[in-house]
């Protein structure tokens, strides 16, 4: 009959599916196994580890690191340990305001900020959080990422508003903006003491409403003797004053400096016409004669630099020696003067430019002699 | 052939027909390929033009230098002039700074760039990097006829002079960690560290190989010991798809090699020969 002849066919069949299916589901999930250990053993995870503390005979010693674009987490880590065991208490570190909302406002992706911090805090480090950097749609097509317009200041104080909330336990200074009186930095117009000063009102108003205990550090002038009129920027000084008569006074709690050397010894005197180390004093002057003579300074970037072909570096161990001097001098003669963060702890990879002078470790994490030397000062060694 | 057969290929033909497309553009792209391969317009420029365009910074002496009439010199220039006399072509030189060089022959601005500049391995994939033809890392100096220092693992026990800072001193430091006897004598520049071995306060110093010949050059005391400890080599950077002219130039170093050009060169401008070869990076 072919009814039977069909039951018999079926029964035959299905049997051999059921097991040919068995067969199937289990190599998929050998398969799920092995994908899953590869992708484990290929991302070794990072843990924070326990809380540590900076231990160093000079609070004031700091780094600007490098880790914006930082990608593994085992390296970061490792950055902000070398940091601590160097001594250095300070930190100052870049986060793009594109990179956290870099399609839209209120974008959100703070995973790889919250690894800097997650790891500064673990080591015991102050972050100075540098804000800066905008996004495509913040800014009109065919623009440099350092163009803002005063239309979008709004939409800069709201990523300044949610970077300050959302750090409120761990960053206690913020910088806004970095050298905003070099035409390069502004976007590439004609510097704007007025436009930065509106700038900082608008970013310390929304950065105290996240958190009333934060602290705004404005300026971060680039040391330049533009003469003026310049087309490249404007005199640090000159900018100085052109933003406290446009009233920025109220919109900062510290003035950020930025103080290179050259070819000068730390203690080569301050003078308008010269860009040292002491240049420093300058700014603090115009403060005093602004009526803000108690706020203090924190020096964000700076230092020498002892690249072979450089005409503004020095031999190796002149560099040692200053920068020491340097961190030795604002603990000594500089009471006004909170933090001195030298430009650049570490790069993600060689720049292969003169800018790999200024390092203080290899990018593969070798200490250069000026590290080892800067940790025995920080241990108070005399040997 | 049967009704059958002819029925059949003519249900195939497209597929055959298929298949000798993709046989025929196969064949097409190789082709295309290895004739690309084989031109080279920089080279080809070079040649009808007579002119080989290569960048430098003249602020590296003796290297590169401007003469007191405005005219570069130095040993990367007479390298310049004799590969391209080499090539029956005139050099034409093109002052850059030594941070834009590299970008400059990326960007087609310039045929190569000689700059005592040094291999750069991360930069491979914009530009290419010829054979070295000097060597400026770390070297041991010791004194002449000197037999118990003859390379780093002769060190123990040994004082060893360094410009403090510098990578010779990291790498004493380095040392140090196989060697903790080693004893460490930093000084405020190279050419200070080698008059400690010079006047015996020292046992070895261990500085930059240009360093080492411009002093060896004037005293007959030191001697560069053949083996280099960290090696730093200077390379020609030439455009990434030039394949002639970086084979053109790596055959040109290779004869200049042989003839004994490259050492009258760095007799002419360091005053001494080197012990040190150079080759591939």
């Amino acid at each position: 009959m072919p009814g039977l002849h069909v039951r018999g066919h079926v029964g035959r069949i299905l049997p051999a599916l059921r097991r040919r299916r068995r067969a199937v589901l289990l190599a998929l999930l050998t398969l799920l196994a092995v994908v899953i250990i590869l992708s484990l053993q290929s991302r070794p995870s990072v843990t924070v580890g326990p809380q540590q503390t900076v231990v160093t005979a000079n609070p004031k010693m700091g780094v600007h690191t490098r880790l914006t674009d930082e990608v593994e987490e085992w390296k970061i880590k490792r950055t902000l340990e070398m940091v601590r065991e160097m001594g250095a208490p300070w930190i100052v570190e870049y986060f793009p305001w594109a990179y956290v909302e870099p399609d839209r406002p209120g974008q959100g992706e703070w995973e790889h900020s919250d690894m800097v911090i997650r790891h500064a805090s673990a080591q015991g480090l102050e972050v100075i959080a540098r804000l800066g950097y905008v996004p495509p749609w913040a800014r009109p097509k065919d623009t440099s990422p350092l163009y803002l317009d005063e239309d979008y200041y709004a939409a800069f104080g709201d990523y300044v508003y949610e970077f300050v909330r959302r750090y409120r336990d761990e960053v206690n200074h913020i910088i806004i903006w970095n050298e905003p009186n070099l035409s390069l930095e502004w976007g590439y117009r004609p510097v704007d003491p007025a436009s930065y000063a509106e700038m900082l009102r608008v970013a310390y108003t929304r950065a105290k409403e996240a958190n009333p205990g934060v602290l705004v550090l404005g300026g971060a002038l680039a040391p330049t003797l533009a003469p003026p009129g310049s087309e490249w920027g404007m005199d640090d000084l000159i900018y100085l004053q052109a933003m406290y008569d446009a009233g920025a006074a109220p919109y900062f709690d510290v003035l950020a400096a930025h103080a290179y050397g050259g070819k000068f010894p730390p203690d080569e005197p301050a003078a308008a016409d010269a860009i040292n180390f002491a240049r420093t004093e300058l700014l603090r002057e115009i403060m005093v004669q602004n009526g803000d003579g108690d706020k203090p300074i924190m020096i964000t970037e700076g230092g020498w630099n002892d690249h072979p072909r450089w005409t503004r570096a020095v031999r190796p161990g002149q560099r040692i020696d200053y920068t020491l001097r340097a961190y030795d001098k604002a603990l000594a003669d500089w009471p006004w003067l909170e933090a001195v963060a030298l430009w650049a702890f570490r790069y993600p990879a060689p720049a292969r430019t003169y800018q790999d002078y200024f390092t203080f470790v290899t990018p593969d994490f070798q200490p250069k002699a000026i590290y080892l030397e800067a940790q025995r000062y920080a241990q108070g060694r005399e040997d | 052939m049967l009704k059958a057969e002819r029925i059949n290929l003519r249900r195939r033909w497209p597929a055959l027909a298929a298949v000798a497309v993709v046989l025929l553009l196969a064949a097409f792209l190789l082709l295309w390929q290895t004739v690309g391969v084989a031109r080279d317009r920089v080279w080809d420029h070079i040649q009808t033009s007579g002119q080989w365009l290569v960048g430098m910074d003249p602020s590296f002496p003796p290297f590169q230098d401007l003469d007191e009439a405005g005219q570069p010199v130095g040993f990367d220039v007479d390298l310049t002039r004799a590969i391209a006399a080499h090539w029956g072509v005139e050099a034409q030189i093109e002052g850059l700074g030594f941070d834009g060089l590299v970008d400059a022959v990326q960007a087609g601005r310039l045929d190569s760039a000689i700059s005592a500049l040094p291999y750069q391995p991360e930069r491979t994939e914009d530009v290419a990097f010829s054979d070295a033809y000097f060597e400026a890392g770390l070297v041991l100096v010791t004194p002449t006829g000197s037999i118990g220092v003859a390379s780093v693992d002769d060190l123990a026990g040994r004082r060893l002079a360094v410009e403090w800072g510098s990578e010779g001193d990291v790498q004493a430091r380095l040392l140090r960690r196989r060697f903790p006897d080693v004893v460490l004598l930093p000084s405020d520049t190279p050419q200070a560290a080698l008059l400690a071995v010079a006047e015996g306060q020292a046992d070895a110093a261990l500085v930059d190989h240009i360093s080492a010949l411009q002093f060896t050059a004037s005293d007959a005391r030191l001697a560069i010991s053949p083996q280099v400890v960290v090696s730093d080599p200077y390379v020609i950077v030439l455009p990434r798809k030039a394949p002639v002219l970086q084979q053109q130039v790596g055959e040109a170093l290779q004869a200049l090699q042989a003839d004994g050009t490259l050492d009258a060169l760095t007799t002419r401008w360091f005053g001494t020969t080197s012990p040190m070869r150079v080759g591939s990076p």
